[in-house]
């Protein structure tokens, strides 16, 4: 018989005081397991979702001289064009380490010609990677798919004067206008949109790219290393994070993961006031035992040694249990949340560890006092007691 | 050979703005190996005398000196210690852990000795014998009957090896036939070499002793 067979004892035959304060860690455990895997998928689901809405990086040939200005962003024109990106530069960028984080590579092919007698800006662009770029525009007809098709914007619609499905000649080739773009508010609306091959073949401009956008995944990689790597590999060009995007996207994944920090430390403070109270009890109850253990010789450090046990194997059990509860819970929430039932969640593998380690520091801290009480007690209350 | 010493002993408790003299200048002394009972009617002090003896409750003026040591002059680890390796506590209502089996009561002050498991266990079969429950041994204490829990509690109070067997009331719940048996367990004892001070108010029980000492108010009637 050793002092934690007297703890061990206690939790085992007082089963009602043992299950109580169990559950009551079990429940804050599995709770906060839950936020923070939820929250970690929710927010890599809601960030995955974010870098697919629009580009956060902008690549442009280097140069100095800076004369059109594309989705508020300055672009030199191709006709003062230092150096050039190529298409094979469209490649490169997905040979960079962090690879696997760029969602999406969208080049394009800018120049400006005289259409109708108007000078209107035409954009060669990969419509497939344009169109999850850019989740915003609403197409009224269709978007090209045949090389003599063309997408123009709304105020190229009012500045030309031509419909749906009418003939355009660009450089003395006929297109057929097969959708017009909705306003966007941006220099987009002012843009005649054509597949990028045809419009390098139509500007004799073959194999050239005006610049290049890039929705990289950045949930859990730095921008600035991504955009370090794409510099190194195109050593010609400037590439540039779009810093408002990824703030914004950032706030807006940092939101929910605010919100679970914030419900994890109210239930912190409540599981330890549970603790607490049930701790506090059970020596208030033990008063009797303690005088006994005081009568036969047990030192002050002994009771507290009792005391301390028993809530640590409760907290590490509770720890356990409550890992295993939260992970499996957060399995029928992550889904109902991102609205995937396809999602794979991904726990963190600290968890485990940070649960037990959770559930031992509420444990302990939240029964110090009660413990300390119980080895103050004056042995005359404990002995009248008896 | 005294053992025991007990000088001019004072013990008040506050209840409230009063003040009351439990113990009121007692000095006796105890010799090794003797059986005292102290006798007296409730509140006459006999319980606080016992406490102070254990080490339990320290006097508010007096000396308790045991095998030469002053009691209270200890740090209350040595204290400890004292109750661990003089005393051994018989209680009227016997004072058993429930949730713990019969073994694992009469085991309990070697929790925190050097004992190894398997010492531990042949100490407790040994005594489990004396004491007649070896045959209870893994039973919880409420499936005992009260002498049995009274047997119980002496057998924890002796797996130490006490010299002193310090009793207040040990016969309280029992039947007068079961009260008979247990005396003749601290007869036992002290024939053994224990030294027995064993509270009473039953002037009865005085036959089993060498010496009786009455306390009224707190103050010795009779030595």
């Amino acid at each position: 018989m050793k002092l934690y067979n007297i703890s061990l004892q206690s939790l085992r035959r007082r089963k009602a005081k043992t299950i109580f304060l169990i559950i009551g860690l079990i429940l804050s455990v599995a709770s906060v397991v839950m936020l923070l895997t939820v929250s970690k998928n929710v927010n890599a689901s809601i960030a995955a979702n974010l870098d697919e809405f629009g580009a956060n990086i902008i690549i442009t040939p280097k140069t100095d001289d800076i004369s059109i200005n594309y989705a508020g962003m300055s672009i030199n024109s191709v006709s003062y064009n230092n150096k050039e990106l190529h298409t094979n530069d469209v490649e490169k960028i997905r040979t960079i380490k962090n690879k696997d984080n760029i969602s999406i590579v969208a080049p394009k092919l800018l120049s400006v010609e005289i259409v109708n007698n108007k000078n209107v800006l035409i954009t060669g662009i990969r419509f497939n990677d344009e169109m999850k770029l850019k989740k915003w525009w609403n197409v009224n007809g269709k978007i090209p798919s045949e090389v003599n098709e063309v997408l123009i914007g709304s105020e190229v619609k009012k500045k030309l004067g031509i419909k749906l499905n009418r003939q355009l000649k660009i450089r003395d080739k006929d297109f057929i206008v097969s959708g017009i773009l909705d306003a966007t508010g941006s220099s987009e609306d002012g843009m005649i949109f054509m597949d990028i091959n045809e419009s390098q073949i139509l500007l004799d401009k073959k194999d050239k790219v005006s610049l290049i956008e890039v929705a990289a995944l950045c949930y859990d990689c730095p921008i600035e290393e991504i955009v370090r790597q794409t510099s190194s590999v195109l050593p010609g060009a400037n590439v540039t994070p779009i810093k408002q995007t990824i703030e914004s996207k950032m706030t807006a994944m940092h939101r929910f993961e605010h919100f679970s920090f914030g419900i994890s430390a109210v239930i912190l403070i409540i599981s330890m006031l549970i603790v607490f109270t049930n701790v506090n009890a059970s020596v208030t109850e033990r008063t009797k035992e303690i005088g006994i253990f005081l009568a036969i010789g047990f030192r002050r450090s002994h009771i507290m040694q009792i005391i301390l046990l028993e809530v640590i194997t409760a907290s590490l059990l509770a720890g356990l249990i409550g890992y295993v509860i939260g992970s499996l819970a957060s399995r029928f929430i992550v889904p109902v949340l991102t609205m995937d039932e396809s999602i794979r969640i991904v726990y963190d593998y600290s968890l485990p560890l940070l649960s037990v380690g959770f559930s031992l520091a509420i444990g302990f801290v939240a029964s110090i006092y009660p413990a300390v009480r119980a080895t103050r007690l004056d042995p005359i209350s404990a002995f009248r007691s008896l | 050979m005294s053992l025991i010493g007990i000088n001019n002993l004072i013990k008040e408790y506050k209840t409230g703005n009063e003040t009351v003299l439990a113990v009121n200048n007692v000095s006796l002394s105890i010799d090794q190996n003797e059986f005292v009972t102290l006798l007296g009617q409730s509140g006459s002090g006999k319980s606080t005398l016992l406490t102070m003896l254990g080490g339990l409750a320290k006097p508010t003026s007096g000396k308790i000196v045991v095998d030469n040591i002053d009691v209270y002059e200890l740090p209350s680890k040595s204290i400890a210690d004292y109750r661990h390796e003089y005393i051994g506590f018989v209680f009227q209502s016997f004072q058993l852990i429930p949730y713990l089996t019969v073994e694992e009561n009469i085991s309990l002050p070697l929790s925190i000795s050097d004992l190894t498991n398997q010492e531990q266990k042949q100490l407790v079969k040994l005594i489990l014998e004396k004491v007649h429950l070896e045959k209870k041994a893994k039973r919880l204490i409420n499936e005992l009957s009260g002498g049995e829990q009274q047997r119980v509690a002496i057998a924890r109070a002796l797996i130490n090896e006490p010299m002193i067997i310090l009793a207040d009331e040990p016969t309280g719940n029992l039947d007068s036939k079961t009260s008979e048996d247990i005396m003749k367990i601290f007869c036992e004892l002290n024939n053994v070499g224990k030294t027995v001070v064993l509270v009473t108010h039953n002037t009865a029980f005085k036959k089993y002793s060498h010496r009786s000492i009455e306390l009224s108010d707190g103050r010795l009637v009779n030595l």
